[in-house]
């Protein structure tokens, strides 16, 4: 039985079930149901939660762990000659098994014990699935008629119920959690491993960056170099020319949405301008380098100034105006939770709608825009897709907005990117830039959200 | 002065003719209207408050007689949809004239909240705020001394001149309250406006809110809005009864309290509605 055929079939007997289980709890207490403890529908639940949870349990296991041990089994019986192989050899036969087996493409002429060491394998996985299906529904059955059983006026099936609801919503916002920790971890062990080829110390502080190492030994003159501060500069830089775009404007167009602008014009105009927010990188990213890098050239030569035609201007305009819904729609939201009470404080002390939203407002607000702000940051210094395609590769350790720079994002993308072994210091450096700049972004959201937090406890 | 005060007799309540005048009007409503949407709020009332007295408003929930308070400094500009037709006199001059700064109009009209709402800076500053968008003091010792006046005459001093630097919304219910009032006479106004400032406060915050009202008296012409009948009769001298958007009576509190010579007057302060 395929294994999508038993999930549909448990879904099945866990509806036979809810309908089983509500249908006796009327039973007992037919016409005076204010005497269940709980509700039939909880006696329901309870019954299919019987049913299909422990199956699915098992079947989740099993086929975990099915494939483990079939591999054990069958390599086991292969004849002692085999077992004498280096594994990577031996990988390599367990793979010709495999495909010979699921009549996948095969060497010409299989040897008869891989033949036969295949045919263990099909005959493990056949007798595997059926026990798995029958166990299974063996135990959705005995699951279902355990909690039928025992359906009376005195079940507390809604209390068990909700605890088991409990249950998946803990597994649910453990998903995350496990998640962030498996990448952090990941980041780190290969990080580890960079670290053993190139101290930190080089490379925090190192002032060269030219990652390109000698694939052989006779190569010449690519030792690579591991200095990653022009990528640390080239951030800053872009990420600065972004927030000196995207936080006045952004806040100019918060106050005036929130203080100034009719409720219509308001009603169209925040939506056009969180649609910002919308538009794929990538297309800022052509926008930047198609339109905006070759304006900033001619621009720059008409004045007489030399302008790479990739430069951290470009980019970092682009992306301050990427940002700007960040800044604006925070903002906003902020300026909008001040108590209208500061408002007529302030205006019934004869200030003006100015000076009430210099001198009231926006103090008040403060800690909530300092928020925003700082989660705009670390979405710039977090974005790709712009500086890959608008500030270019080279890795100058410049503050000219004029030259060409690179980032952090950017040369783990060049990094990483095309066919790549995986323990050279090249590749292993992405990790290591991948670990700075994720304890960068992280202390920043943990900063802007305490910040954030501050604000709220201020008003509520 | 006489002259203005001819009014359409159909809106008079029951009040002597000319005898605010005589008391000396600080403000005078003639005709007042207002407008929220399609709301009909306030209805023609005509109204006078005389200087150096309280003037309290009375009346159920929704009767309009916070919104006639806000006509007072236009604090109902600030809200969308209002629209406020007739006129409010203040010392003869209309104040919705269109040649009125409404800022100049609120120095001269101080307004205290329903709810404490000090600005989230330092009881200092709150203090300070709005000598300081007015310009008043020329150099920090006269807005030092300005500042200690303020919470003086609110009869705060005492209690925070040892912290001035902390925050004014770290002090407790009454206390806001208070520093709000020391705010509003900071500017020195000439009229304040009191939209049920002790609502939102104990027993003892009110008592001592009730007792600065009537020292401020003697400086100020105070208007003050209450759900409490007993405060309307304890803090003011003259009460004015609204009730669904109309002004019903205006005199003397005693007189109101003892005598009303309307029925919906009679009613509402022996407790039969409101």
């Amino acid at each position: 039985m395929p294994f999508s055929f038993l999930l549909l079939v448990l879904a099945g007997l866990a509806v036979i079930s809810y309908r089983f289980g509500t249908a006796r709890a009327r039973a007992v207490a037919p016409g005076r149901q204010s005497q269940l403890h709980s509700r039939p529908m909880y006696h329901g639940l309870y019954a299919a939660m019987w049913c299909g949870v422990p199956a699915l349990l098992i079947a989740t296991l099993w086929v975990a762990f099915q494939p483990l041990l079939v591999k054990g089994l069958v390599m086991g019986g292969l004849p002692d000659a085999y077992q004498a192989l280096p594994e990577a050899r031996l990988n390599l036969v367990w793979n010709d098994i495999r495909n010979l087996a699921i009549g996948d493409v095969v060497r010409a002429q299989p040897a008869p014990e891989i033949q036969a060491a295949a045919d263990t394998f099909h005959r493990l996985y056949a007798i595997g699935n059926s026990a798995l299906a029958l166990l299974c529904l063996v135990l959705a059955i005995a699951g279902a008629s355990f909690a039928l059983r025992r359906v009376s006026l005195t079940l507390r099936a809604r209390n068990q119920v909700e605890k088991v609801i409990t249950v998946f919503l803990i597994a649910s916002s453990m998903v995350a959690i496990l998640t962030t920790v498996g990448i952090v971890l990941s980041l780190l062990f290969e990080s580890l491993r960079f670290f053993t080829k190139v101290p930190p110390l080089e490379f925090l502080f190192g002032l060269h960056w030219s990652p390109q190492t000698a694939l052989r030994a006779d190569q010449v003159g690519s030792s690579g170099s591991f200095g990653a501060v022009p990528l640390f500069t080239g951030t800053l830089l872009i990420s600065l020319i972004a927030m000196c775009v995207a936080v006045p404007v952004g806040l100019m167009s918060a106050i005036y949405m929130s203080e100034y602008a009719h409720r219509k014009f308001r009603a169209i105009a925040k939506p056009m301008l969180e649609i910002l927010a919308g538009i794929p990188t990538v297309v800022y990213g052509f926008f930047a380098a198609l339109t905006v890098a070759p304006f900033i050239r001619r621009f720059g030569e008409g004045m007489g100034l030399s302008v790479a035609s990739e430069s951290a201007l470009a980019a970092g305009l682009v992306m301050g105006v990427m940002i700007i819904p960040f800044v604006s729609s925070i903002s906003d939201d902020v300026i909008n939770a001040v108590p209208q009470a500061m408002r007529d404080g302030a205006y019934a002390l004869g200030a003006t709608k100015s000076e009430t939203i210099r001198n009231v407002i926006v103090p008040a607000a403060l800690p909530g825009i300092v928020g925003g702000v700082l989660l705009a940051v670390s979405r710039a210094i977090g974005e790709t897709m712009i500086v890959v395609m608008a500030a270019g590769l080279a890795a100058n350790l410049t503050f000219n907005p004029l030259d060409a720079v690179t980032t952090v994002t950017v040369q783990i993308v060049t990094l990483l990117t095309g066919d790549q072994e995986f323990d050279s210091a090249k590749t292993l450096a992405a990790f290591a830039l991948g670990l700075v700049l994720f304890c960068v972004t992280l202390a920043l959201n943990v900063f802007a959200l305490h910040v954030v937090r501050k604000y709220r406890e201020q008003y509520e | 002065m006489e002259n203005s005060h001819v009014r359409d007799a159909m809106h008079t309540p029951t009040e002597t003719e000319g005898s605010a005048a005589a008391m000396g009007a600080k403000i005078q409503a003639q005709g007042t209207n207002v407008h929220y949407g399609d709301k009909h709020a306030l209805k023609d009332v005509t109204l006078d408050i005389r200087a150096g007295e309280v003037t309290s408003f009375i009346g159920p929930s929704g009767c309009g007689k916070s919104t006639f308070l806000r006509c007072l400094n236009r604090m109902n500009d600030t809200i969308d949809g209002c629209r406020v037709s007739g006129t409010v006199m203040m010392d003869g001059e209309d104040i919705y004239d269109p040649k009125i700064d409404v800022v100049q109009l609120r120095a001269r009209v101080g307004m205290v909240f329903q709810k404490p709402n000090p600005f989230p800076k330092s009881i200092y500053d709150n203090i300070a705020y709005g000598p300081r968008i007015h310009g008043l003091a020329a150099n920090k010792d006269e807005l030092d001394e300005m500042v200690v006046t303020s919470l003086e005459k609110a009869g705060l001093l005492a209690e925070v001149k040892d912290r001035m630097d902390s925050p004014g919304t770290g002090l407790s219910g009454g206390q806001q309250q208070r520093l709000c009032i020391a705010r509003a006479i900071a500017i020195n106004p000439e009229v304040i406006l009191m939209d049920e400032p002790c609502s939102a406060l104990d027993p003892i915050a009110t008592a001592k809110i009730e007792e600065l009202i009537d020292e401020l008296r003697e400086n100020y012409t105070i208007v003050i809005v209450t759900h409490s009948m007993q405060q309307a009769a304890r803090v003011s001298q003259r009460t004015a009864f609204f009730h669904l958007g109309e002004l019903i009576e205006v005199g003397d509190t005693e007189q109101i309290f003892t005598n009303p010579r309307h029925k919906l007057t009679q009613g509402y302060i022996t407790g039969r509605f409101g």
